[in-house]
């Protein structure tokens, strides 16, 4: 009876590797628990950095355009007729992580560059609950107006903390410093004269919304905390993207008319809820700058 | 007594020789690429992955190829991520293809040979039955394959992306290729 067992003990043994010899492929992923994906469309909200990085190779060009008050009614076609501020910019994934940049706005001809790195990413098994990264931003005034060159420039730093919450929301919150060397001591129109600061501390706060496959709602808000100059009020700009396969397309209402952190941080003197915002949209489109594919 | 142990002796040493040709005769990847090529009127594209898996046993004819989604590129990342949300890679992680060789193969010729196979293609959590050809060339211990075939993503319910409003081609043409070598065994 004991041989009998042994022996078919045996057989079972024997013919295991032979079953297993014609099963399929355990299906493995790749890189489980990888990184989380898209928890922004585009590089920027509005203004504000977002942690979305341009992937290594790659050249993101943005055309950022904003227009005058909505509220300058028919007359001035809602704005459209108005001063409209224009940023091209170009940037360039250097590696997964870090990706540099270049741009230029209409308003006081600012040339600027900056550059943006994940520290970490948020990852798909919950491992790290959010994404980091950090943001800089140096702009120069072109204007003709006796400046040096140092009293021209002007900095913008931001620490990006962001979570995809689920597949439809994401939300970034953006503790920020905005510096300009040299601020101008202007007069108001009673002939009081204004009171400007160098340096503003805000923390932005943005988020992304995806009501269908190709859409989402976006919001920035850039409160700025302690002191600030004055008549300049906190950035507010609500916007609805849209994802094409090669485009992504962003369409606001904004209260600030000036396109990088710093300037919006410490020069926006319109206020949302009070009418004061203007239409804009931006334009993304990514290009592949290697021959790999 | 002694008889019924050698006849156990030999069924076994039998086994065990079936075991080994079985796995001597079963390939499995070493490397291995999937491409996809999509087209939109005056432009083309194509995305990659160099993490084809797959197994071919001649013993009973079976093969087996599957590739994680997520490793596929374009060259763009902005497009990748596009790609992953259009395959909901999330839910529907792999592409994979289990079914029999239906062409004879001779792993002792090292001639390029016609291969057939028939089985199921799944993506996008559809599953349909196919019929590719490709060309097998046995390489000492090794087999290379290549393969290709048109794939109709709406007849996987998955909806071709749009470049602006022009709509991506719902016809991929695919091709493998790979290098499968004898697995030890």
């Amino acid at each position: 009876m004991t041989q009998r067992i042994v022996r078919a003990l045996l057989l079972v043994v024997m013919l295991v590797p032979v079953t297993t010899a014609n099963a399929q492929l355990e299906r493995q992923l790749a890189d489980p628990g990888g990184s989380v994906d898209e928890l922004f469309w585009a590089p920027s909200i509005v203004t504000l950095p977002t942690v979305t990085n341009v992937y290594p190779g790659n050249l993101n060009f943005t055309i950022h355009h904003s227009f005058g008050l909505v509220s300058g009614g028919v007359d001035e076609l809602f704005g459209l007729d108005g001063a409209a501020n224009i940023r091209f910019g170009f940037d360039y994934g250097l590696t997964d992580n870090l990706s540099i940049g270049v741009g230029r706005e209409r308003f006081d001809k600012v040339y600027d560059a900056r550059a943006k790195w994940n520290v970490f990413h948020q990852t798909t098994d919950g491992r790290i609950p959010f994404e980091m990264a950090v943001a800089g931003d140096v702009g120069v005034t072109t204007l003709k107006n006796g400046l040096s060159f140092n009293d021209r420039l002007n900095y913008g730093a931001a620490l990006l903390v962001a979570r995809k919450v689920n597949d439809a929301v994401s939300i970034q919150i953006s503790p920020l410093v905005s510096h300009f060397n040299v601020v101008y001591r202007d007069l108001d129109r009673f002939g009081n004269p204004v009171e400007q600061q160098n340096t503003h501390v805000a923390v932005g706060i943005g988020a992304r919304w995806k009501v269908r496959a190709r859409m989402a709602l976006s919001v920035e808000y850039v409160p700025v905390l302690g002191s600030r100059s004055d008549n300049t009020s906190d950035a507010l700009s609500l916007g609805v993207d849209l994802n094409t396969f090669g485009h992504v397309f962003q369409m606001f209402f904004t209260s600030t008319q000036w396109m990088t952190m710093q300037h919006s941080a410490a020069r926006n003197q319109d206020r949302f809820w009070d009418g004061d915002f203007r239409f804009g949209f931006m334009v993304n489109r990514v290009f592949n700058l290697t021959n790999d594919y | 007594m002694m008889v019924r142990w050698t006849i156990s002796a030999l069924g076994m040493l039998f086994l065990c020789l079936s075991t080994y040709e079985a796995a001597a005769q079963r390939f499995v990847t070493r490397e291995g690429t999937a491409t996809f090529t999509s087209s939109v009127p005056l432009h083309e594209f194509s995305g990659t992955s160099t993490s084809l898996n797959g197994l071919i046993s001649v013993a009973d004819s079976t093969v087996d190829f599957f590739i994680d989604l997520s490793t596929l590129r374009t060259g763009i990342g902005k497009r990748d991520r596009d790609m992953r949300e259009t395959l909901d890679v999330k839910t529907y992680p792999f592409a994979e293809f289990t079914g029999k060789l239906t062409s004879s193969l001779d792993i002792s010729s090292p001639k390029a040979q016609e291969a057939r196979v028939e089985g199921n293609f799944s993506v996008h959590g559809v599953t349909r039955r196919v019929v590719i050809t490709g060309t097998l060339t046995p390489r000492g211990e090794a087999l290379e394959l290549e393969a290709s075939w048109i794939l109709n993503l709406e007849e996987y319910d998955i909806e071709p992306p749009r470049l602006l409003i022009v709509k991506v081609d719902p016809e991929q043409d695919i091709s493998i290729k790979a290098i499968l070598h004898t697995q030890d065994p």
